[in-house]
Parts: structure tokens; C-alpha cells; sequence
């Protein structure tokens, strides 16, 4: 019996999971995919906003303001990648420059502390690909950038070396209360008991919700963004997350430079009824590449290397909804977590934590350890280490993925780590392996090799990601 | 009446022949010799690989010597994806002999040690 | 280690470029990142190869292994297993290489070759539209798992792309049990070979649709289904030519990108058509002991040509360790008129321009006849007529320094000539 399911391993789940294992509770983490970080959270644009964007007196402001805080204890504690970029909102004419002021204002009162204004002359010393047409620009220096599946995966590895639990695969079918206790069906097969649920189900919170309330208070309404993936090898080009002025429809289409180089340009926002087809469209790309003249010039479009696409979670609820059951006691919302739900993330799992279960009278984990030890790439490493860790392990030698300069040691420590995985999709995630500018050309088959190696599989069993997924699908010359 | 696409140079005259085997639209005389060929017993060189029990070189590429009979090349595949290459291979090797009483050899085309 | 020459890549750019500038006088050492040499060619088990080098037509092994006899005859030295991480420079060049068998180890060269070859364009970089299903994959990477490994990436495949790399597929995917329900192009004309055409598409009766696209992918973990689309004049997809085909393969054919990634972090001046080096006749780039031959340093169709040009440069290498030239001043890019897409190489050197240099253009569109002129100073010095142009076909042109008024820059033009 748990004290605490948690439906959903995203950047929400996970967090809570996190925070949660400071206290000493029983915690089972339910995934439905076969991985850690399968839908929101690994397509998104990666920023950690400052604040300027939620309407005031919301949660979304509040936790956004809260969560960019915390991410720099974050990065310390969890050892993950934060990148110090600043972001300018640019104006283009006085009607826009009114609108600046707004946000100014709006993001004093929502507590951003760090912002100020440039000219046309002091931005474009700063950044010389911004357009030419801008007047003035709000900048605003507590923007970072991070890489998002990365926390998430480092915030459940966390939460399990504290105890918790995490199971994949496991889909929440059914939920049922008898008396105090929650019978969670998973696979229409298994029952697992636990006295309290959090449910971080991304875009499902309602499909999840409705298992167990008669009246759920949100409905969600997917929305869709596309983004356009450029090589790292712009990096520079622009160093700073850029907006164009919001609208009713949101941010709007931004670049942002990402961890490991890369830029993003991206993202759109359609309103759709499928929860999960994240599909480009040629209409939502085109979009992309005309909306971000609007903010720069000169930019290297040849460079694309990938497009993705992302469902928000948006709900028909004009904020998070983090609430307690009004129905059913025990039973946690964590909902209609859309932009900034990136941010305001560890945020939400401190407000659910001490406000919301406040009645629950936790006690703390004494053994808790906040800490997660992690390398960083071999090739970030100075040359002493490298040597060193060659001579302990020669795999370390064999460079597998030329174009993010990943090695064959590095790929069998994310088989075999916490959370590790056996697919090339997972393989990428962890790694980098296949991210980079070739996209896996070069680098797919000796991963496939070395993944059929090290688990005992044969190489034509190795899934790109979901099960049933293989890549080769039939040897040739054998009789099946 | 067929049409085709004469492959004996670059240029690529579209021909037709028909039932009599009389050709129109080639510019000089291979393009007369490659039609009536092709109508009358079209042939193609085969190039595939064979299984080996070899760990770096699985398989071993293979070409027909000269070219066989063009009905005949599924059939050929068939024969050819049941061997298993157990010894040392030189290029040139001769892998199947007269495959299909073509008087055609499939041959090696490169050279592989089997290291098992 | 200390060397006069390293030649990046082992196949048939680096072999050829090895051969060349092997020397007692100077030390040389290929490093190649496969566990044998022969690069793309070992791959290529289809024949069409050698034609010109061999008047014979080989299959790509045969071809690579004429090639590696020669190599190995020579005791040229070589490291397999090995890839380079990184080339600096000072007033020598420092290669970074890394193995599983021999770790990390840095590698001094007087000179290096750059013949890496190339990769192949990718989902991504074409925005096709639509899901991220498993099943789409490069050509030459299906061509790879299955004529090396003996795996069939899938078994009702479609293609895009006409190109040469395509077309083989389309025939060895079927010929290994897969079916293959139809090429389509996106120009109104395919880039292969009419014989790819007949012998890959029309024996197998798999259709070729011309001036289609794919516009849309569906299926959420595997392939299941691609939407192909004629498109106008300008490559706009048109309403209501929507066909749908049930597939769990789709494979690109979608072009090839030089991988001269290794010298971002050197100040090398790119060329933004070929996307490689900018090389005079000698095949040195404007980094000085830098030379870039084959695929690295414009994509070839025949690798014959290959050969040719990676003996030129690894010649000029060899000369370059043992006879430093001084810089020189007069230095020029040949110009181009419109019909004339790029011309390799780009700058003349006209200080060192005592033997003939060979030009390697294509041209921006097919036409049946044409003529070419070379101008300096207003006047033609040298003419030429071509027929049956293509872009997908490398033209050559031999260009003498006699014919030469002095050293002004040249330039080069494609006049269409009426029928």
C-alpha cells in the first residue's frame, strides 16, 4: 500500500516525486509509456521564463517567479545543465512600446526583479541579428534555458535513490475508493492500494479525473505548437531567448538557444481535439519561418536539422488547477499545467507539498539526499580526466556519435543507469547520441549493436522507442 | 507494340518495337541490337550477397559474371540466400557455378576471412 | 606521433589521395573510423563503377579492393577503428584521434587530407511534414543495414527521391523480399541514370512519380501510411492530387552533404553551394597545408572522377611537405554566369599555374546543347560544346595555362544553344 501514486512521469510528476521523497512516505511513480519524459515535457521550447508573461495575482505568475528561482538550486543539487541567456521582448513601434510598458509593469507586480530596457542601438550591440525594425526591448535577465527531460530524468532518479518508486508501462485504467483507500487499476489488470493520489497526467488530467469524479471542473483543450530545430553550429547567432510581443493566442513564435547549442524557432499554437498527434504541418513550419523574420534577419534556415512538434495541456481553467478533489478527498489535481509549467514546475511541487498536504501532517525524510551526482560529457571533461577515465575504461576510447562527440561508455551507462533504457529513442534522450547534425546516420547501427550487446538481445529486437518498434525488421536470407 | 528507354549510351532514345522486331526511334545500331534484345531474351546482371558465418562480414557480395536470363532472377535469389559461406573467400571465388544452367558463375566480389 | 601527411577517411577519396603521395621521403597514415578501409564503396555491392579508370564495370567492393591491393602493397600506414576529434592549427596541424583500442592520442601532420566523404540529408533538414513514427530513414543507411548487416529496415517501403542512391534501393529492397510501391521526385525529370531507371524501377514495375512530393506521414509509433502529392512550377503541393500509400518504410533519397564538420572550429571558407572547402587547383583550401578531395569536397556521381581528383590532391600534398610554395598574390575566383551552379576548384593560382588544371562544374539546368566559353579580359580564350547537360551529371573541362592572356581573373560561362 502507497501513500502516494503519482499518474504521470513528466517534468510535473517528477518534481512531486521529488519533493515528495523529503518526507517520509510511501510513493509509486505510474508511467504509461515504456520511458520517463515521453510528451509535454521533451517538446517544448525550454525556457525557464522570468515572470513577465501570466496575467497577475494567478498561480501561473506566482510559481513561475517561485520555480525560476529554484531552478539555480537545482543545478547545483541535481547537476543539470542551465543556461544564463537573458531574454529581450522586442517592440517594433510606439502602438508596441506601449505594450512593453504593460509587460514591465506586469512583470514588477509579479515580482520579477531583474529587468530593465534597452534602445535599438544598445540591443543590436548586444544581439546584431535582431531585426532592423525594432524600436525598444524589455530585457530580462533571470531568463534561462535548460534541457527538460534532463531535470526530469534527474528529479525521479533523485526521488528513487529517496525511496520512491517509479513503473512504466503502466497505464491507470480504473480508479476506485473504498473508505479511505484508492484501488488504482493499472492495465485493466493489476491493482495497486494507496491513500492518496496526485494526478500529473499532462493532457489525460481530465480522461484520469473522470475515473473518479462525477463534475470534473476543467476540460482539457490540446493545443499544439511546431518548432523548427537548427544545428549547433549556429551557435551564437543569437544568445538570448527572443519574444515578439504576446497575443491572445500566446508567446508567440520565439528563438532560443538551447544547452548543448542548438536554436529553436518555434512555437506555433493550434488548437486541435487529439491529445497526442503531435504532427508538423507545412502550414504551422511556413509559419514559423515567416513569424521569426519579425524578430531577427540573417537567419540560417539551411541549418534546420529536425522539426517537433508538442501538445500543450491547456484546460479550459484559466490557471494551473491545483487543488484537492472537491469530490473526492485525497485525490490531487495537477492540471492544465501549460507555459509555465516548465518554470513554474518545482514550484508545484513545493506548493502541493506544503500548502495543499499540509494536512497531512508529513514528517521529513531524515535520509533524504538532495544530491545527484553526474558527469558531465567526456567531452566537456579537461584533458587529465579523459585520460584518466580511458585507462579505467577504454570504451571511453571508441567515439560513437561523431556530431555531439558522445562515446560507446557513455551509451552503456545510460543502458544500464537508473531509469536506464534500452531504445534508441531513450538511448538519445540520455545521451545525445543521434541529436546531432547527421541525426543518427552515422551513429544508429553501432547503437544498435552495442544496445543488442549489452542487454542479451539479438539486434533485431532493439526498439526505436515504443515496444514493436524495431528498426530492423527482418533479417534477410533466414527462414523467419 | 512496346515502348522503351534504350540504355546503351547516355543519350536514351525512346523506342518502340513491335511483333515483327522492327525498331524505330534509336539513333544508331545499338539502340536496334539492346531492343530486339530486350524483347526477345532480356537479360541483367545480378548482384546480391550471401550469408556468411563471419562477425565483421555477415554477408558477402556477390555478382552474376555475366548477365542471366531477367525471368530468372528471383529464382536465382532463392538459391543464393541458402548458402552459408563457412571458409575464406577470394575475390573471384566462384560461389555458385552455372547457377540455374545458365552457364553463368556467381562470383565473389571481395575477399573475406571468417573470423567466428 | 609526428608525421608529414594524415589522410582523414580510407575510402576511395583517401585511398586514392594515400597511393599518391606515398614517398619514402615523407610518412604517412590514414585514420579511418569503420573497422576496415573502403568507406561508401563497400556498401555499393551493385555494379556501374570503374568505367573510366578500369574500362571495366565493377561492383563497389571490386572497385575499392583494386584500390586496397595497392594500398596494402605499398605498406602505407593506416589505423582503423579510429576517429578524429578534432584538428587544430598552429604552424602545424594537431589531430586529436581517438580508438577503443589505443585511447586518445594526438597526431602532429605537416599536411592533412580531408576525405571524409559525405552524409545523406535527412526528415529533418527536408521539413517533411507530418508524425515522427520509426520507419523513415536515409537510403544509404537502409543500403547499409541491409547489404552489410543482412537486416531489411522494412517491408513495404516508398521512396523519395530519384536520385541513383534511390533508384538502387528501390530494386535491392525488392529483389530481398521487400515491396516497394513507388519512387516519387520532386523535378518534373529523375537525376539517375536511365539505366537505374529501367533497371531498378521498370523491371520491377514500381512506378515513378514525377513532380510529386510527400506531404504528410502518419503513424505514432511505426509507419503506417505517406501522402504523396503532384506539385506546381514552384514545388507547391497542388489540392486534390493527394495519393495515400499503406507503408511502414519510407526512405530518403533527398541529397548528400559534404561532412567537413571536423573544421568548424578552423576559419575555413565554406562555399555555400558545394557546402565544403574552397579549394584552388592544387585542392588546398585558404587554411595553408589543407587539402579536400571526393565527397568532402563536392558530391560526386561517379566515383571514378573520385579517383582522379583525390590523386591530384594527394600529389599536391606530397609536394606541398616536400617544396613549400610561398604565398602567392595572385589568387582569383573564377566567375560564373547563371546556367553554371559551381565549379571545383573555385580560386586560381595563377603564380603556381604551369600545367593544366581540370574544372569540375555542374549545370543549373538540362539542356540538350550547349557551348562554353572561357573569358579573361573581355575576350574568349578557349570554347567548348557539350550536349545532352544535366545538374545531376559532373561536366569537365581541361583548362591549359598556354591558352591563358595573363592573370587576370576568369571567368566562365554556359550559353544554351538552340537545336
Amino acid at each position: 500500500m502507497y501513500d502516494y501514486i503519482i499518474i504521470g512521469s513528466g517534468i510535473v510528476g517528477t518534481t512531486i516525486a521529488r519533493e515528495l521523497s523529503k518526507y517520509d512516505v510511501k510513493i509509486l511513480v505510474l508511467e504509461k509509456e515504456n520511458d520517463v519524459a515521453n510528451h509535454q515535457t521533451i517538446a517544448n521550447s525550454a525556457i525557464i521564463h522570468s515572470g513577465h508573461d501570466p496575467k497577475e495575482n494567478t498561480l501561473k505568475a506566482k510559481l513561475c517567479v517561485e520555480g525560476n528561482a529554484l531552478y539555480e538550486k537545482m543545478e547545483k543539487e541535481l547537476h543539470i545543465p542551465l543556461l544564463r541567456t537573458g531574454a529581450f521582448v522586442i517592440a517594433h513601434d510606439a502602438e508596441e512600446e506601449n505594450t512593453l510598458n504593460d509587460l514591465y509593469e506586469r512583470a514588477l507586480r509579479n515580482g520579477v526583479t531583474e529587468i530593465n530596457f534597452y534602445t535599438k542601438q544598445e540591443a543590436l550591440k548586444l544581439e546584431p541579428n535582431l531585426s532592423d525594425d525594432i524600436t525598444k526591448v524589455l530585457s530580462l535577465p533571470s531568463t534561462k534555458v535548460t534541457y527538460p527531460w534532463e531535470v526530469a530524468f534527474a528529479c525521479l532518479e533523485n526521488a528513487i535513490i529517496n525511496g520512491a518508486t517509479f513503473q512504466k508501462d503502466s497505464e491507470v485504467t480504473q480508479i476506485k475508493k473504498t473508505g479511505e483507500i484508492f484501488e488504482v487499476e493499472v492495465n485493466s489488470k493489476e491493482i495497486i492500494q494507496t491513500k492518496s493520489i496526485i494526478s500529473a497526467a499532462g493532457v489525460f488530467s481530465d480522461t484520469v479525473a473522470q475515473m473518479i469524479e462525477k463534475d470534473v471542473q476543467y476540460q482539457m483543450k490540446p493545443r499544439k505548437g511546431e518548432y523548427l530545430v537548427l544545428d549547433r553550429k549556429v551557435k551564437g547567432f543569437m544568445k538570448h531567448v527572443i519574444y515578439p510581443l504576446p497575443t491572445a493566442k500566446g508567446k508567440g513564435v520565439l528563438i532560443v538557444p538551447q544547452v548543448h547549442g542548438n536554436i529553436l524557432l518555434g512555437p506555433t499554437s493550434t488548437l486541435q481535439d487529439e491529445k497526442e498527434l503531435a504532427s508538423n504541418t507545412k502550414d504551422g513550419l511556413n509559419q514559423i519561418r515567416e513569424d521569426v523574420k519579425y524578430l531577427a534577419k540573417n537567419i540560417p534556415f539551411d541549418q534546420v536539422i529536425r522539426t517537433f512538434a508538442g501538445i500543450r495541456s491547456s484546460s479550459t481553467y484559466d490557471d494551473f488547477f491545483i487543488q484537492e478533489s472537491k469530490e473526492v478527498k485525497n485525490f490531487f489535481h495537477v492540471a492544465g499545467i501549460d507555459s509555465p509549467g516548465l518554470t513554474a514546475a518545482p514550484a508545484i511541487a513545493k506548493y502541493l507539498v506544503t500548502e495543499i498536504l499540509n494536512a497531512h501532517q508529513l514528517k521529513k525524510n531524515p535520509n533524504f539526499n538532495p544530491i545527484r551526482v553526474k558527469r558531465d560529457a567526456f567531452y566537456h571533461l579537461d584533458d587529465k580526466v579523459q585520460q584518466e577515465l580511458i585507462k579505467e575504461n577504454p570504451f571511453y576510447g571508441n567515439l560513437v556519435c561523431k556530431c555531439e562527440k558522445i562515446t560507446e561508455a557513455e551509451i552503456m551507462e545510460t543502458i544500464h543507469g537508473p531509469l536506464g533504457n534500452d531504445t534508441i529513442k531513450g538511448i538519445k534522450k540520455r545521451a545525445r547520441a543521434g541529436s546531432g547534425l547527421c541525426q543518427g546516420g552515422y551513429c544508429e547501427g553501432t547503437i544498435l549493436r552495442i544496445i543488442a550487446r549489452e542487454t542479451k538481445q539479438p539486434v533485431n529486437k532493439i526498439n526505436y522507442y515504443s515496444k514493436n518498434t524495431p528498426i530492423l525488421v527482418q533479417e534477410t536470407k533466414v527462414k523467419p | 507494340m512496346r515502348e522503351m528507354i534504350c540504355i546503351a549510351c547516355p543519350v536514351g532514345c525512346h523506342l518502340t518495337i513491335d511483333e515483327n522486331l522492327h525498331v524505330e526511334g534509336n539513333l544508331c545500331q545499338r539502340g536496334e541490337k539492346y531492343a530486339i534484345e530486350e524483347i526477345t531474351h532480356p537479360t541483367r546482371i545480378l548482384t546480391t550477397t550471401v550469408k556468411t558465418t563471419c562477425l565483421l562480414n555477415p554477408r558477402l557480395s556477390v555478382k552474376s559474371k555475366d548477365p542471366i536470363p531477367k525471368e530468372l532472377l528471383f529464382e536465382a535469389m532463392e538459391i543464393l540466400n541458402s548458402i552459408r559461406i563457412e571458409n575464406n573467400v577470394k575475390i573471384g571465388d566462384v560461389i555458385v557455378k552455372n547457377i540455374l544452367n545458365t552457364g553463368v558463375d556467381m562470383v565473389a566480389t571481395r575477399t573475406i576471412i571468417i573470423n567466428k | 606521433m609526428k608525421i608529414d601527411i594524415a589522410i582523414i577517411g580510407g575510402g576511395a577519396a583517401g585511398l586514392a589521395a594515400a597511393i599518391a603521395a606515398n614517398d619514402p621521403a615523407v610518412r604517412i597514415l590514414v585514420i579511418e573510423r569503420e573497422e576496415q578501409l573502403g568507406g561508401i564503396l563497400n556498401q555499393c555491392i551493385h555494379n556501374g563503377f570503374g568505367l573510366h579508370v578500369f574500362k571495366e564495370e565493377l561492383t563497389g567492393p571490386e572497385y575499392a579492393s583494386r584500390y586496397m591491393d595497392a594500398f596494402y602493397e605499398k605498406n602505407i600506414e593506416f589505423m582503423l577503428h579510429t576517429t578524429v576529434v578534432d584538428i587544430k592549427k598552429t604552424n602545424d596541424f594537431l589531430v586529436t584521434v581517438t580508438s577503443l583500442e589505443q585511447g586518445l592520442q594526438k597526431i602532429e601532420a605537416k599536411a592533412v587530407i580531408l576525405s571524409s566523404g559525405c552524409y545523406e540529408r535527412t526528415r529533418g533538414s527536408i521539413m517533411l511534414p507530418g508524425e515522427r513514427p520509426k520507419g523513415i530513414m536515409p537510403a544509404g543507411s537502409a543500403q547499409r543495414y541491409l547489404n552489410i548487416d543482412g537486416y531489411l529496415v522494412g517491408k513495404r517501403v516508398f521512396i523519395l527521391g530519384s536520385g541513383d542512391i534511390g533508384l538502387i534501393m528501390a530494386r535491392r529492397m525488392t529483389l530481398e523480399g521487400a515491396k516497394v510501391l513507388g519512387v516519387a521526385e520532386l523535378m518534373p525529370y529523375s537525376n539517375g541514370l536511365t539505366r537505374n531507371i529501367v533497371q531498378c524501377l521498370h523491371d520491377y514495375d514500381i512506378p515513378l512519380y514525377l513532380s510529386h512530393t510527400v506531404t504528410n506521414v502518419k503513424g505514432k509509433d511505426r509507419l503506417e501510411q505517406i501522402t504523396i502529392q503532384e506539385v506546381d512550377s514552384k514545388f507547391n503541393p497542388i489540392d486534390g492530387t493527394e495519393k495515400i500509400f499503406d507503408v511502414d518504410t519510407l526512405l530518403l533519397s533527398v541529397g548528400l552533404i559534404p561532412d567537413i564538420t571536423l573544421f568548424d572550429s578552423l576559419s575555413l571558407i565554406k562555399h555555400p553551394v558545394t557546402k565544403s572547402a574552397i579549394v584552388n587547383q592544387f585542392y588546398e583550401a585558404n587554411i595553408s597545408g589543407l587539402f579536400v578531395c571526393g565527397n568532402a569536397l563536392h558530391v560526386h556521381d561517379l566515383v571514378d572522377y573520385v579517383t582522379i581528383e583525390s590523386e591530384k590532391a594527394g600529389k599536391n600534398a606530397l609536394d606541398y611537405v616536400l617544396n613549400p610554395r610561398k604565398p602567392s598574390k595572385q589568387v582569383h575566383e573564377i566567375k560564373l554566369n547563371e546556367n553554371i551552379r559551381y565549379v571545383v576548384p573555385q580560386m586560381i593560382d595563377f603564380e603556381y599555374f604551369d600545367v593544366p588544371i581540370e574544372l569540375s562544374f555542374r549545370v543549373t539546368k538540362k539542356m540538350n546543347k550547349g557551348i562554353f566559353k572561357l573569358i579573361q579580359n573581355d575576350q574568349i580564350i578557349m570554347t567548348k560544346k557539350a550536349k545532352n547537360l544535366a545538374p545531376a551529371e559532373m561536366e569537365k573541362m581541361s583548362l591549359n595555362p598556354n591558352v591563358l592572356i595573363d592573370s587576370s581573373p576568369l571567368t566562365l560561362i554556359l550559353e544554351e544553344v538552340e537545336a
